[in-house]
C-alpha cells in the first residue's frame, strides 16, 4: 500500500462524487479544475525515477489541466452568460447513487485485471475505470453543454491516470503532444459553445435535435 | 525528409490564415500540386524519415497518402471554381483549414508510433472542424458540435486502446518501441488479453471516426452540412486516415494470433454499418446524405472485408480507394447540384440531364460507379469481398450483405432516376465551367483506368499491403 | 464503576453548558455579547418552577413525549466513554441498542408533536421523520466500516483508550470522511443550521422547534435537557475522532476532551454563523452527501485492508 498515492486517488474519487451532485457549472468546473490538479500530480508521487524532463512535464500538465482548461471553460461561460444550471436528464440524487454504485462496480472489476505496473497502487485502477465511466455519465445524462464537455475532459482524465503507468517508458514529447490534442480539443468546443450560445440564445443540447436521419 | 510532406501543408495552412483571398486561392492550388510531387517522390524513392521512432513509410500509408494527394490536388482547383460561385464570409479559415487539415491527414499515412498516429487522427478532427461551420448557420453549428464532440469522445476511446496495448507490453515483458511496425515484429510476446482489449477499445475509437454503425451518428450530418470540397475531403479521405489506425492495429492481432478476435468484430461492425446504411438510404430526402450513408455503405464493406481477410482484404483495398476516388467526385458534383437548383432536398431538383448536362455526366457516372456496376472498381472490390467469405465459410453474413448492397442499389438508382430525369421548373443559377467539372471527370477516369491497368508499382504496393495483413490471392 | 457513573453525572451536567458556547460563538460573529456561558441553567431553573399547560385536545401521550425524550437521551449517555474513560454499561452490541433507543426518543416526541393535532406540527413531525432515515444508512455505512476496523461492535471499543487512534493508523484519510459525515449528522440529528435553524420564528420552515411549541413548563425543560444530552453525545464521538490521543493521565485526557468538545461546539457555532438554512427541499441532498461521504471511506477501507 503506498500510502501518498491512495490518499490522492482516494482525492479523485471523490471529486468523481461531487461532480455528480453538483448542480452548478461554477462548482462543477472548480471540482473538474481540482480533479485535473490531483490527476496531474500522481506522476510525481507514484516512485517513478523522475528525470528532469519528467517533472518538467508533469508540471506542464499540471497548469494544462488544473489550469488553462478549467479557466478557458470558465470564461466561455461568463462571456456568454449562460444559465447556471446544469439541466440534469438523471436528477442529482439519482446521479449520487449512481456515482457510489459506480465506484463499487470499478473496484470489482479492477480485480479482474491484474498487470504489474498498474499494482503500484490499489486505487488506480478503479480510479481510472470511474473517471472513464462516470465522463461517459455526464455525457449522456446532463444536457447542458458545457457539462458534456466537462464530463469529456473527466474521460481525458481517467485515461491520463492509465497513461501515467507507463509514463516511464513513453517520450515526454509524445505525451505532450496529446495534452496540446486535448487542450485543442478544449479550446474549440470552447469557441463551439460560445457560438451556439449566440445563435439559440441557450446551451441546452435538447435544441440540437434538428438533424435526423 | 518524409516528414517535409506534412510540415510544408501546414506551414502554407499556417500562412493562408494571414493573406488576402486572391492570394489564398492560388495558394491552396500550388500547395496540392507540391504535395502531389513530393508524395510521389517519397513513394518512389522510399526515403528515410528523420524521426524514425515516429514516422515510417509503408506501403498502406503510401496508398492512402497518393490518395490523399491526388484527391487534395483536383478538389483544390475545383476549390477555386466554387469558391468564385459562393458565399463563404471568411475565406482564409477556410483554405487555412483545408490546409492544415491536408497536414494532419499527410501525418497520420506517415506516423508509426501508436501515440502520434492518435495525436494526427485528433488533430485532423480539429482542423476540419472549422470547414463544417463554413456556412455559419444553426444547422451547421449543430453539425460541427456533434461532429467535434462525438469524435473526441470516441477517439479518446482510441487512445485508451492505445494505452491498453501499451499495458500488454508491460504485461508481457516486451520492451520495444510503442510502434505499429515494432510490435508486430514481437507480437507473439504481447499479453494477448490486453491486446485484444486495446484493440476492441481502438476500434471503437477510429471506427468513430471512420463512420462504422452504431457509432455513425455524426457523420450524415457532417457531410451534409460542410461545403462541397470539404465533404468530398471528409468522405474521401478522411474516413481512410481512421480507417488506417485500425488497419494497423488489426496488423499486430494477426501478427499475435489473434485474427479471428478481431475479424470477428470488424466483421459484424461492417454487417451493421452496412445494414444502417440500407435502412437509411431508402427513405433519404436528401442528396448529399445520400452520398453520406452510401459512406458509410462502403465503410462497412471495407471493414467486413478486412475481417474476412484472405480475398476479402484485397477486396477491401480496392473498395477503399475506389470508393476514395468516385466519392470524392460525388461530393463535389452535389456541389454543382447545389448551387444550381439552391436546394439540398431531392424533391426540388430534377431534369438534371437537360439542365445541367455536363455535371449530370459527372453525377450518373459516379452514381453508375458506386453502386458497385462493372466496370467501375468498386465492383471488382465487392466481388473480391464476396467471394473471399465465401471461401471463408460465412454464408449467413454473405447473404445478409449481398441483400443489403441490393436495397442501396435499389434506393439509390431510385433517388439518382429522380435528381435525374424527373421533370423540374427551377431556373438554374449556375454555368457549369470546366473547373467545376473535370476534376471529377478525372476521379472518375481513374477510377475506370485503375480497374483495367494498374501500374506495376502500384500493384506491388497494393500487394505488400494487403499481405501484411493475411490478405491476396 | 463508581467513577464511571460519576463521569455520566458529569457529562449530563456540562451539556447545558457546551451548548452555550455555540451562543457565545454565534454572538460573536453578529458582533454582540451573547448571553452569560450559564444561560441554559438558568432557562432550565426557570422552565422547572414553572407549572405545565396542557391543551383539552390532547392525552397521555402528549405528557409521555418529553419524558421519554430525556429519558432516552439519558440512558445513551450511559453508554458514552466520557474522554475515553470506560462508560457505565457496555455490551456487545449496544450500538444498535443505542441507535434505536434515540430512534425511540424520536418517535415519542414525533408521537406527542401529532397528538397536538396542530397543522404545524404535523408538518414538523413529518419533516423529522424524513431526514433521520437518511442520517440512519450514514450511521450504519459508519458503523460497518467501524466493524469491520476493530471486529467489534460496542460504543466503548471503538471510542475508549486509544482505540480511535488506532482506528486512524488502520484506515487513513478514509476517516476524514467519517468525521464529516458524522459532523453532518451532528448538524441533522441535533436541528442545527444548516437544516433546521433552532432560533427560526416562523413556524413553517422549523422542523424541532415546531413540534415542542405546545409544551411548556417542566416538559419543556425536559425537552431542552433532552436535546442537549444528543447533542453532547455526538459531539463526544466528533470530539474523540478528531483528537483520538491519549496521554494515560486521567486529568490531562480529561483537560483534551473538553478542549476538543469545545472545538467541536465552536465549529458548530461558525457553520450556524457563516451558513443559511438550506431550502427545504436542498436537505435531502446534504444529508445524501454525509451518506456518500460514509459511503466512499467504506468502500475504499475495504479495498485497502485487502
Amino acid at each position: 500500500m503506498n500510502i501518498p498515492v491512495d490518499l490522492t486517488l482516494s482525492l479523485v474519487l471523490l471529486s468523481v462524487l461531487f461532480s455528480f451532485g453538483s448542480s452548478r457549472l461554477p462548482g462543477l468546473i472548480k471540482v473538474i479544475a481540482f480533479q485535473g490538479v490531483v490527476v496531474s500530480i500522481v506522476p510525481l508521487i507514484i516512485g517513478h525515477d523522475m528525470t528532469a524532463g519528467g517533472i518538467l512535464f508533469t508540471l506542464a500538465t499540471l497548469m494544462i489541466r488544473g489550469i488553462v482548461i478549467p479557466f478557458c471553460i470558465y470564461f466561455a461561460i461568463k462571456k456568454v452568460a449562460i444559465r447556471r444550471e446544469v439541466e440534469p436528464i438523471v436528477g442529482y440524487h439519482a446521479s449520487v447513487l449512481a456515482g457510489l454504485g459506480l465506484i463499487v462496480a470499478a473496484m470489482v472489476v479492477s480485480h479482474r485485471f491484474n498487470a504489474p505496473s498498474i499494482s503500484a497502487s490499489v486505487l488506480l485502477l478503479p480510479t481510472a475505470i470511474a473517471l472513464l465511466v462516470a465522463g461517459m455519465f455526464l455525457l449522456m445524462a446532463r444536457r447542458n453543454a458545457i457539462a458534456m464537455v466537462l464530463g469529456y475532459i473527466m474521460m481525458e482524465n481517467g485515461i491520463y491516470l492509465v497513461g501515467t503507468t507507463f509514463s516511464v517508458r513513453a517520450l515526454h514529447i509524445v505525451e505532450f503532444g496529446i495534452l496540446l490534442d486535448v487542450l485543442a480539443g478544449v479550446m474549440i468546443m470552447a469557441v463551439i459553445l460560445q457560438n451556439i450560445k449566440q445563435t439559440f440564445d441557450d446551451v441546452d443540447t435538447a435544441l440540437l435535435r434538428t438533424l435526423k436521419e | 525528409m518524409v516528414e517535409f510532406v506534412f510540415l510544408s501543408p501546414f506551414v502554407t495552412g499556417v500562412i493562408a490564415f494571414f493573406i488576402p483571398r486572391h492570394l489564398g486561392r492560388p495558394l491552396l492550388v500550388f500547395t496540392g500540386a507540391l504535395h502531389l510531387v513530393l508524395s510521389v517522390l517519397v513513394w518512389l524513392r522510399q526515403p528515410e524519415p528523420l524521426f524514425k521512432s515516429y514516422f515510417a513509410v509503408t506501403p498502406e500509408g503510401m496508398l492512402s497518402l497518393l490518395v490523399i494527394s491526388l484527391l487534395f490536388f483536383l478538389i483544390s482547383i475545383y476549390t477555386i471554381g466554387y469558391l468564385k460561385v459562393s458565399d463563404i464570409k471568411s475565406e482564409h479559415i477556410f483554405t487555412g483549414s483545408m490546409l492544415l487539415f491536408l497536414s494532419t491527414m499527410t501525418m497520420v499515412t506517415l506516423s508509426d508510433h501508436i501515440m502520434v498516429m492518435w495525436i494526427a487522427i485528433e488533430a485532423t478532427t480539429l482542423a476540419s472542424a472549422p470547414l463544417i461551420y463554413t456556412h455559419r448557420t444553426s444547422v451547421s453549428l449543430e453539425a460541427t458540435w456533434k461532429y467535434v464532440l462525438i469524435c473526441s469522445v470516441g477517439i479518446a476511446m482510441a487512445l485508451l486502446g492505445s494505452v491498453l496495448i501499451t499495458i500488454s507490453m508491460d504485461v508481457g515483458n516486451v520492451d520495444a518501441p510503442v510502434s505499429f511496425s515494432a510490435l508486430t515484429a514481437v507480437a507473439t510476446r504481447l499479453d494477448p488479453m490486453w491486446l485484444k482489449a486495446g484493440f476492441a477499445f481502438i476500434l471503437v475509437g477510429y471506427g468513430t471516426k471512420m463512420g462504422l454503425a452504431p457509432m455513425h451518428t455524426w457523420l450524415p450530418d457532417a457531410h451534409s452540412e460542410a461545403p462541397s470540397p470539404a465533404s468530398a475531403l471528409l468522405s474521401g479521405v478522411l474516413l481512410n486516415c481512421a480507417y488506417l489506425g485500425i488497419f494497423k492495429t488489426n496488423k499486430i492481432m494477426l501478427a499475435a494470433g489473434l485474427g479471428d478476435f478481431s475479424g470477428l468484430i470488424l466483421m459484424g461492425f461492417g454487417l451493421i454499418s452496412i445494414l444502417a446504411a440500407s435502412t437509411f438510404i431508402l427513405k433519404q430526402t436528401e442528396y448529399k446524405r445520400l452520398l453520406a450513408y452510401s459512406s458509410i455503405e462502403n465503410m462497412g464493406i471495407i471493414a467486413f472485408g478486412t475481417g474476412v481477410g484472405g480475398l476479402g482484404a484485397y477486396g477491401a483495398m480496392l473498395c477503399l480507394i475506389h470508393h476514395s476516388l468516385i466519392k470524392s467526385s460525388l461530393f463535389l458534383t452535389s456541389g454543382n447540384i447545389l448551387l444550381g437548383y439552391g436546394s439540398r432536398l431531392i424533391e426540388k431538383t430534377g431534369s438534371l440531364a437537360n439542365r445541367m448536362p455536363r455535371t449530370f455526366v459527372a453525377f450518373f457516372g459516379g452514381f453508375t460507379a458506386i453502386s458497385g456496376l462493372p466496370p467501375f472498381g468498386i465492383f471488382i472490390g465487392e466481388l473480391f469481398v464476396i467471394l473471399g467469405a465465401f471461401k471463408a465459410g460465412h454464408y449467413i453474413s454473405v447473404t445478409v450483405l449481398v441483400v443489403s448492397l441490393c436495397a442501396i442499389f435499389a434506393g439509390f438508382a431510385n433517388q439518382a432516376m429522380r435528381i435525374s430525369f424527373n421533370m423540374s421548373e427551377v431556373t438554374i443559377g449556375l454555368t457549369e465551367k470546366a473547373n467545376l467539372v473535370w476534376p471529377q471527370y478525372v476521379l472518375l477516369l481513374t477510377s475506370l483506368v485503375l480497374c483495367f491497368w494498374i501500374p506495376d508499382t502500384l500493384y506491388q504496393t497494393i500487394m505488400s499491403a494487403v499481405t501484411s495483413v493475411e490478405g491476396g490471392f | 464503576m463508581i467513577q464511571s457513573i460519576l463521569l455520566w453525572v458529569l457529562a449530563m451536567l456540562l451539556a447545558p453548558f457546551f451548548s452555550a458556547v455555540i451562543l457565545k460563538v454565534k454572538a460573536f460573529f453578529g458582533g454582540k455579547k451573547g448571553p452569560p456561558l450559564l444561560i441554559n441553567y438558568y432557562t432550565l431553573a426557570k422552565l422547572f418552577k414553572k407549572g405545565s399547560v396542557y391543551s383539552t385536545s390532547t392525552t397521555f401521550i402528549f405528557k409521555l413525549g418529553p419524558m421519554i425524550s430525556l429519558g432516552a437521551a439519558v440512558t445513551v449517555l450511559l453508554f458514552l466513554p466520557f474522554a475515553g474513560q470506560p462508560p457505565v454499561f457496555s455490551f456487545r452490541g449496544d450500538l444498535l441498542f443505542i441507535l434505536y433507543l434515540l430512534g425511540l426518543g424520536r418517535f415519542f416526541t414525533i408521537a406527542a408533536a401529532m397528538d397536538t393535532a396542530s397543522p404545524f406540527e404535523g408538518m414538523g413531525a413529518a419533516r423529522e421523520a424524513y431526514f433521520p432515515i437518511i442520517c440512519e444508512a450514514t450511521l450504519f455505512m459508519i458503523l460497518i466500516l467501524f466493524y469491520v476496523l476493530t471486529g467489534e461492535l460496542s460504543l466503548a471499543a471503538y471510542f475508549s483508550g486509544t482505540q480511535p487512534f488506532g482506528m486512524w493508523q488502520m484506515a487513513g484519510s478514509p476517516m476524514l470522511f467519517v468525521v464529516i459525515a458524522f459532523f453532518i449528522i451532528l448538524l441533522a440529528e441535533n436541528s442545527r443550521v444548516p437544516v433546521d435553524d433552532p432560533a427560526t420564528h416562523l413556524e413553517l420552515t422549523m422542523i424541532h422547534e415546531v413540534m415542542v411549541l405546545d409544551h411548556s413548563g417542566p416538559d419543556l425543560g425536559f425537552i431542552e435537557l433532552g436535546s442537549f444530552c444528543k447533542l453532547f453525545f455526538y459531539a463526544s464521538i466528533v470530539a474523540r475522532l478528531i483528537i483520538p490521543f491519549e496521554s494515560g493521565y486521567m486529568a490531562l485526557d480529561l483537560c483534551l476532551f473538553a478542549a476538543s468538545l469545545l472545538i467541536v461546539y465552536m465549529a458548530v457555532g461558525v457553520m450556524e454563523s457563516v451558513m443559511a438554512r438550506y431550502r427545504m427541499d436542498r436537505v435531502p441532498k446534504f444529508l445524501l452527501t454525509s451518506f456518500a461521504l460514509a459511503f466512499f471511506a467504506t468502500v475504499i477501507t475495504l479495498e485497502f485492508l485487502k
